[in-house]
């Protein structure tokens, strides 16, 4: 099965970002495809280079993992915008665009699965 | 056409939510999707007319809906036990709407598939 993800929240004070993280995983597992995955409001700030949690699960190092692996990671540019999250600011293998990504994965999804509040 | 339904759940001020949902709305019609909105819990606000947000600095947010309808949005679904509960009735709204009831509204998501919650 297609499935596109949407994560609303951002890094260790909401579960979100976590929980899509093991759900994409357990999906790749069972032979599933990811079509992409869109980071929106709150949820830009989990690809931010500079997260660094002492002896802690790095979240922005595993979202760069993922799209190191193949699988199509977007922040909103508009809402990075909004929270300073500069082009440079951000790990590698993951990309910065508008909605219209957000509307190609839905398009490609049998299924769309959010995460957040 | 792909089907998407977009569901507002929180009050369209206090924190950035329906404001966002309204931007998604509005950035995947342009791509001719079959676009159905619901409003349920206190999702209903967001549709109540003469809003004035000016104390917060933002701008009110109900006078955009009924504008999706130049974008190809028609459908609005509103939960009728959230209006209801809220002392709202469909007068009290900008826009004509569907009522449905919960199981009505379980129906309309599963026939959707593709869900985006805010």
């Amino acid at each position: 099965m297609k499935i596109g993800v949407m994560i609303l929240e951002g890094p260790y004070q909401h579960q979100a970002v976590d929980s899509a993280y093991y759900f994409i995983q357990a999906a790749i597992a069972r032979g599933h495809e990811i079509v992409g995955v869109f980071l929106y409001t709150d949820g830009v700030n989990n690809i931010n280079k500079f997260i660094n949690p002492p002896g802690e699960r790095n979240i922005s190092k595993r979202l760069s993992e993922l799209g190191e692996s193949g699988i199509d990671i977007v922040a909103c540019t508009a809402c990075s915008k909004f929270r300073g999250l500069r082009p440079d600011l951000k790990v590698e293998h993951v990309r910065q665009s508008g909605l219209g990504s957000l509307a190609e994965f839905l398009r490609a999804a049998d299924r769309f699965v959010s995460f957040g509040d | 056409m792909e089907k998407v339904l977009v569901m507002l759940r929180k009050a369209p001020y206090g924190s950035v939510y329906t404001a966002e949902a309204f931007r998604t709305i509005m950035g995947i019609a342009v791509f001719e999707m079959d676009i159905c909105v619901v409003f349920i819990d206190d999702g209903v606000y967001s549709l109540v007319k003469d809003q004035n947000p000016k104390k917060l600095d933002m701008k009110p947010l109900g006078d955009g809906f009924p504008m999706l309808k130049e974008f190809n949005v028609n459908r609005f679904v509103v939960h009728d036990e959230s209006l209801s509960e809220r002392g709202l009735t469909v007068d009290d709204l900008v826009l004509d709407v569907e009522l449905a009831n919960s199981s009505q509204v379980s129906e309309t998501v599963k026939n959707y598939g593709r869900v985006l919650p805010f």
